[in-house]
């Protein structure tokens, strides 16, 4: 009733507002906006001060497959050029993506590595057309989430220098993920880029 | 294209509020002159050495641009298409070819500085060359050498060496209040305060007749770049690639903003939202576009 001032409700968890990406994900690719998405990946920055983020590579078995919500998302560990680490999440069922995600993520999180985490990563294939005009048949895409803002938005980069990213396609995406019930960042300074995504 | 002639249909309106501002603010500071020596503060002394600075800043912009923004100047063979667009623009307006430099920054954006034609630089980021086309970076740099053609930089190093010269007031008589002196120890204190306070008054209203002259220099130099160019709607393009909504997205990577800020107060994020401060001196960019649109118009189907 006294919504005059807040269009929305911001995410009180991340599960809140990564959760939301499931029907985004089905509305897109309903569209034929998107392909499916079979891949995601948690990047987080070790820094020697948290004995459990330091030894997360022989946790993450645990995380993922022990206990009630154990899935069978595969998983590879990867460094990148920027010295962040990465774990990079695959599974044909993109419900169980999004479940290994947000358990990786909360898992760092609890064990105090909240400011360890920097974003969690899903990718897909663009099939939609820009303004009726340019098909972008392929292009991969990918949805950020940063944890610092519990919020998403698109990334399309067109190379691998950072600046290089396709600014019109990302806007038209933002746009109908906005629609479908993604949180997207409002504000457009804060969809900083990842070039060179280990994936 | 368009004529090269130097003879261009000026906005009558526009000139008519630039006059009255630049008229406005000489009224101010002749007033605010007389009413000082009507004091009794001896100003001459601060004129000369704040007028000897503005000078030195008005002889040496160029090099003090290149010094302070971090431009490098570039020969033809290491930029050889921005030369040829700086040279093609350069003749049109009948002036030398400027300097011409470059600015290692993913921001987009672009300057001209120089006292007269004969001593102009024109410096553009990587950022701006990165993400307009070659029209649209062309009516850029075509409204940057406006402002040379039409002598900004004189009318801004006028304009900049008032408030200089205010600023330089206040903070002495700031200091003359709190301790005395000016040869005439605790005697003056009453006059130091109301000259203070009249100075910050005039400090703020010159500053303000000031940004509004600015936001009139660019209007003009729009129009005389579109005049030059003949094609006001690349400059329209071009405001709205660098100055619109998708702009603000950035060109840095999320990893090392975050690293940054693990060192940092105040986020890089919050240190860079967008590129708002580089036009707080431009009018509203909606504005310009709208009367550049205006102008494209005119220029395509004639005055209604």
């Amino acid at each position: 009733m006294f919504r005059i001032f807040t269009s929305h409700k911001s995410p009180k968890n991340d599960w809140e507002a990564i959760e939301p990406i499931l029907r985004t994900e089905k509305v897109l690719r309903e569209k034929g906006e998107i392909t499916p998405a079979r891949r995601a990946g948690v990047i987080y920055r070790v820094n020697g001060a948290n004995a459990f983020i330091d030894n997360l590579p022989n946790e993450i078995d645990s995380i993922l497959y022990d206990g009630a919500g154990s899935t069978k998302t595969s998983y590879q560990l990867k460094d990148d050029s920027v010295g962040m680490k990465w774990i990079v999440l695959e599974d044909g069922n993109f419900q169980d993506l999004v479940s290994s995600v947000y358990t990786v993520g909360n898992s760092i999180s609890s064990n105090g590595g909240k400011n360890n985490l920097i974003a969690a990563v899903f990718e897909f294939y663009f099939s939609g057309e820009i303004n009726g005009k340019t098909k972008k048949l392929g292009l991969r895409t990918y949805c950020i989430y940063r944890y610092d803002r519990r919020a998403f938005y698109p990334f399309v980069p067109t190379g691998d220098k950072e600046g290089d990213r396709d600014r019109a396609s990302e806007a038209v995406l933002a746009n109908d993920m906005r629609k479908s019930g993604l949180n997207i960042e409002t504000a457009l300074t804060e969809w900083m880029g990842l070039w060179g995504i280990p994936f | 294209m368009s004529s090269t002639s130097k003879s261009f249909k000026r906005d009558p309106k526009l000139l008519s509020r630039m006059y009255l501002t630049m008229i406005m603010l000489g009224v101010l500071y002749a007033v605010f002159t007389l009413f000082l020596l009507r004091l009794g503060i001896p100003i001459t002394f601060v004129g000369i050495i704040v007028g000897a600075m503005a000078i030195f800043q008005y002889y040496m912009s160029d090099k003090l641009v290149l010094k302070s923004s971090g431009a490098k100047e570039v020969s033809e063979k290491q930029e050889p298409k921005l030369h040829e667009i700086i040279k093609t623009l350069a003749d049109r307006y009948n002036m030398p070819m400027p300097k011409v430099a470059v600015i290692d920054s993913a921001v987009p954006n672009a300057f001209a500085t120089g006292r007269n034609p004969d001593n102009a630089l024109v410096a553009v980021t990587t950022g701006i060359q990165k993400r307009l086309s070659t029209r649209e970076l062309s009516a850029v740099i075509g409204h940057e050498l406006a402002h040379v053609a039409n002598r900004d930089i004189r009318v801004l190093a006028m304009g900049n060496f008032f408030v200089m010269l205010t600023s330089f007031l206040m903070t002495m008589f700031f200091w003359n209040m709190l301790f005395g002196g000016m040869g005439r120890r605790r005697e003056g204190g009453g006059v130091m305060m109301i000259a203070y306070l009249v100075t910050m008054v005039v400090y703020f209203v010159g500053q303000m007749l000031v940004l509004s002259l600015t936001r009139y220099r660019e209007y003009g130099a729009d129009h005389t770049g579109s005049e030059i160019s003949g094609d006001p709607g690349a400059l329209a393009d071009a405001l709205g690639k660098i100055s619109g909504t998708i702009a603000q997205i950035p060109d840095q990577d999320l990893r090392k903003m975050q690293t940054a800020n693990a060192f940092l107060i105040i986020s890089a994020s919050l240190k860079n939202s967008g590129s708002a401060n580089l036009f707080s001196t431009h009018p509203p960019v909606e504005e310009r576009i709208k009367k550049l649109r205006e102008l494209e118009h005119r220029m395509k189907y004639g005055a209604r």
